[in-house]
């Protein structure tokens, strides 16, 4: 009975402010001092990049809890201890993940068994961690036959290929640590670790070459083909020869990248972060790709109107979206700025994915900003994005890298978590006023991809259609596994399909406004789910 | 062809004709090899930080150039110092005749000194790497020699690295904000005019437009080596204007896999390689190091070419901010074909005349005078980003080429790049008169 009455509550006032004009001003109360984080992501020229943040329920009370990479120091991790619409409250826990050398890490249900695992990137072994329940992890290299390699990893991301019943997992890594006087040009090999024929576990890496030290990389279904291909986020910096890519990756077959002949248009940036989002509702993903002094909203040139396969040629569209990001929005400081972390998520429920950013200056280079806020870019019903970091109360000026962008409090508001390199990880409470109705979504599949890694969510409401890819991967070395948030306005229920990975859409459900949904792909309704707490 | 061109004309023909800089000379320590792997780390270090626009690499190259030079000439009898030779630099510190020096060491402090100095403002990556070249190269120049010795040379290239500095801090380019993009700016409304050319936020003013202003280093002034206006506007089809424009979309629309690999050879692009006096600095580098050089011959090359290639971009963006002439995408995707895409990124600043046509000008001639017409060489300096190498017959032929690279790039007009290799050849003469031999 509270519930409903809150729901209704929140619809009244829902409905006051989106009849204003322009989006709903999100407000953010940051709640760092009081919530039980204290970490901070630290170390010298090894950790100039890195900095991530994993986002995952590991013990079953549907709130996500936090792993946060320590860089030279050892990982923290924190369970979530918040109540439903309550201050966001976390708890320093054992977990076996407190490793150093950590530069972050990712969710991902690798056996399938219903538990959380995580896979560490670090400056040295990655390490995969299988879940053992309440929040408990164990090292599983070695039964898994996960290769930890002795690299500076970056970037990861992983998938489901079609008939396979064990995950793909991309690992990007950076320059030559041990190269003082030319590490330029010294990109070290990605690799693909694809399963191992007939068994459990994974099959001897492949290297993903040439290799451009990525940032950030993410299994996408950009072509809305039902399969996904490997994008990089690539920084120019180290890289000699390179550019962005993209790799095909088809199940039984070497991995391919796109070229020019493909369509594929070449484009170097200090590419640092990676996230995609269907803004326009045409079937495509765009992506935002962050950078510095400039940041990259791309979307596909030519989308194919006649259900042809359309060719990968991206073009910009940050200015006109208003997404450059491009030098501080704030302040006196006005020289370039650093992006890291990216992500699309409604912070405010109107139905329209919002873009976050973080920023922070690499390491005191005198030529960008060091009092470089962090952007959160509101999207209007017209497409084009307005900066309300500062308004909304998240305009941060530490150095900042990694991030999650999660409702952590249950309350259908998406709250906010930022890793900064060499200061406090910030974290902040989502508490907008006159926010529209929402849903969440998680996905249960059976089999051995449990999460669904790699379906597409689809919301019909009186807006339109909201379409989210579930991914692993992307961001800047932080991820999260969990609920599936859309905002829906002013809409009192959604009308929800799912594209299970591999397949075509499936059954449509029912989901109430203002609740949490199971999306079972072996049941034919949604099982409403409430907070324990 | 003014007073001043014709001048500079005379005195590079007067320098030819003295057999400047005789290959066989050589140190007997191992400077020339410390000097050269110096220039390995700052070609790596233009490429790696923010600031390095094409223009700014030439100033710290030519500055560096004169830092290595006055090195060697401070302890030498037969090298002459450029104090009151180039612009605003006086007399620099003479060096004790009570004390012993090395040359290398007073080449590696004034260098390792210098470039950071020059490069305080690289990322922390660059800073590691002029660290552990500091140590590295130190170690290979303190070698053997008595500690008074390296004392004395410490001190002496500390004390030269101070007066280059402050000579350098006065030029007008010492100070770099926005990467070089004002943060106001009038763009001009008027057709034929320089407009922006790409969606980047920072580029749509364009780049350094006081750099032509600079005080120049061995050229009177940005001015000296002025152009004829470029052809006027016209969006008549029958107009030279519009021939020009279409004279570009016709090449590049038929490009050749040559001269698609002769546009990315010659594309030199900031952050992403050395820039276009970098590349002139790198085959300066290897032919230098295929002959073992001395210090004094190294030293002496990279001057004249720093030299040549600074005065050469102050000049040529003293005339690209006099005419603020307009860039061939603007044109052709309005008067002939508005899908049509260059091959190169259009450098985000005015056209006429082309920067890298002015630079290989200049660079080229520097390098004839010193290694004679009809000098054959690889040029392998984009190996590593898979370009492979090009051999030229001359290095009139591998400017020619490095200027005809701009058009198949889709990015200048012809006569930019016919005027920019002539004004190049006129610059360098200032830096190639520049009287470095005492016997001359």
């Amino acid at each position: 009975m509270r519930l409903r009455f809150a729901a209704a509550a929140i619809l009244a006032c829902a409905g006051h402010a989106l009849a204003a004009e322009g989006p709903v001003v999100p407000a953010f109360v940051e709640e760092t001092k009081t919530s039980g984080i204290d970490s901070v992501y630290t170390g010298e020229w090894q950790y100039m990049v890195g900095g991530g943040a994993a986002a995952f329920d590991c013990n079953g009370d549907g709130f996500e809890d936090v792993l946060i990479a320590g860089g030279e120091k050892p990982a923290t991790f924190y369970v979530n201890k918040s109540t439903r619409g309550g201050a966001l409250t976390f708890e320093k826990q054992t977990s076996g993940l407190e490793f150093d050398a950590m530069t972050g890490a990712y969710p991902l249900d690798v056996d399938g068994d219903g538990i959380m695992d995580v896979v560490v990137l670090r400056v040295g072994e990655n390490i995969v961690m299988k879940g053992k329940g309440d929040c408990q992890f164990t090292r599983a290299n070695e039964d898994w036959s996960f290769a930890g390699g002795d690299g500076w990893s970056t970037a990861y991301s992983a998938e489901w290929e079609k008939g396979n019943d064990w995950p793909t997992i991309a690992i990007g890594n950076y320059i030559d640590r041990k190269q003082e006087l030319e590490p330029w040009g010294s990109c070290t090999p990605n690799v693909l670790q694809r399963p191992k024929p007939g068994a459990k576990g994974f099959d001897t890496p492949i290297e993903l070459t040439p290799s451009y030290c990525p940032l950030s990389m993410l299994f996408t279904d950009w072509n809305n083909s039902g399969t996904a291909d490997l994008r990089l986020a690539n920084d120019r910096e180290y890289y000699e020869g390179g550019q962005e890519q993209m790799w095909q990756v088809r199940p039984g077959q070497p991995p391919k990248l796109y070229a020019k002949e493909d369509g594929w248009a070449y484009l170097r940036i200090w590419g640092m972060g990676l996230a995609g989002y269907d803004l326009d509702g045409d079937g495509y993903q765009e992506y935002a790709i962050t950078s510095m002094a400039d940041n990259k909203l791309q979307t596909l040139k030519e989308p194919p109107k006649d259900g042809a396969a359309p060719k990968p040629t991206f073009k910009d569209v940050a200015w006109p979206k208003g997404v450059t990001a491009h030098r501080p929005f704030m302040g006196n400081d006005l020289k370039p700025s650093t992006a890291w972390h990216v992500d699309f998520q409604d912070v405010n429920n109107d139905g329209l994915a919002d873009l976050f950013i973080a920023k922070g200056n690499v390491s005191a280079m005198p030529d960008f900003a060091m009092k470089d806020p962090n952007n959160l870019l509101v999207q209007g019903k017209d497409g084009k994005f307005i900066e309300m970091a500062e308004k909304a109360g998240v305009a941060s000026t530490e150095t900042a890298r990694g991030g999650a962008l999660v409702d952590f409090n249950l309350d259908g508001l998406v709250d906010l978590l930022v890793v900064n390199r060499n200061s406090p990880s910030q974290i902040w409470r989502n508490v907008t006023s006159g926010a529209g109705n929402w849903i969440e979504v998680t996905l249960e599949a059976p089999g051995s991809n449990v999460n669904a890694i790699g379906a597409m969510v689809e919301v019909k409401t009186d807006l339109g259609t909201q379409t989210r890819e579930v991914t692993s991967g992307g961001g800047h070395v932080s991820g999260q596994s969990g609920w599936v948030h859309f905002g829906i306005g002013e809409a009192t229920a959604a009308q929800v399909r799912v594209r299970w990975p591999g397949e075509d859409w499936g059954t449509t459900y029912a989901v109430d406004a203002n609740g949490f949904a199971i999306l079972d792909k072996t049941a034919a309704t949604a099982t409403a789910w409430t907070p324990p707490r | 062809m003014s007073i001043t061109r014709r001048r500079a004309l005379q005195l590079g023909a007067a320098t030819a004709l003295l057999g400047l800089l005789p290959a066989t000379a050589r140190a007997a320590d191992n400077g020339g090899e410390i000097l050269r792997q110096w220039y390995k780390v700052v070609l790596m270090l233009v490429r790696h930080t923010a600031t390095y626009s094409p223009p700014v690499a030439s100033r710290a190259f030519a500055y560096l150039g004169v830092a290595a030079y006055q090195a060697v000439a401070s302890g030498s009898t037969s090298l002459v110092s450029l104090a009151g030779q180039l612009n605003g630099l006086k007399a620099l510190p003479p060096r004790d005749p009570a004390k012993t020096y090395s040359d290398a060491v007073i080449t590696h402090c004034v260098m390792a000194s210098a470039v950071k100095s020059f490069f305080g403002n690289t990322g922390p990556t660059g800073q590691r790497v002029m660290a552990a070249a500091e140590k590295k190269l130190k170690g290979d120049a303190l070698q053997g020699l008595a500690p008074d010795v390296v004392e004395a040379s410490l001190s002496y290239g500390e004390a030269l690295k101070a007066a280059i500095i402050d000579w350098s801090a006065t030029d007008g380019g010492a100070i770099i904000e926005n990467m070089g993009f004002p943060m106001a700016y009038e763009v001009s409304k008027e057709p034929g005019h320089w407009n922006p050319t790409s969606a980047i936020r920072q580029q749509q003013f364009p780049l350094l437009p006081k750099w032509g202003q600079n005080r120049t280093f061995a050229m009177p002034s940005g001015a000296s080596c002025g152009l004829p206006p470029p052809i006027p506007f016209s969006e008549d089809p029958s107009s030279a204007f519009y021939k020009q424009a279409r004279d570009v979309y016709d090449v590049t629309t038929h490009l050749t896999p040559e001269q698609v690999a002769i546009a990315r050879f010659w594309s030199d692009d900031p952050m992403l390689s050395f820039t276009p006096p970098g590349h002139w600095i790198a085959i300066a580098h290897d032919l230098l190091a295929q002959e073992k050089a001395g210090l004094d011959r190294s030293a002496e090359v990279m001057m004249r070419l720093g030299v040549a290639m600074a005065d050469g971009f102050i000049g040529c963006w003293n005339a690209k901010y006099q005419f603020d002439y307009v860039r061939p995408v603007s044109v052709i995707k309005k008067l002939i074909d508005a899908k049509w895409e260059p091959l190169l990124i259009t450098p985000p600043f005015p056209e006429y005349p082309s920067g890298h046509s002015t630079e290989s000008g200049a660079a080229a001639a520097v390098l004839t005078s010193i290694y004679g017409e009809n000098f054959a060489f690889a040029d392998r300096s984009h190996e590593r980003d898979g370009l492979g190498a090009r051999n030229f017959p001359s290095f009139t032929a591998a400017a020619n080429e490095a200027g005809i690279s701009r058009m198949y790039g889709g990015i200048h007009f012809r006569p930019a790049i016919e005027q920019g290799l002539e004004q190049g050849r006129c610059i360098a003469q200032f830096a190639i008169g520049l009287r470095t031999r005492s016997s001359t």
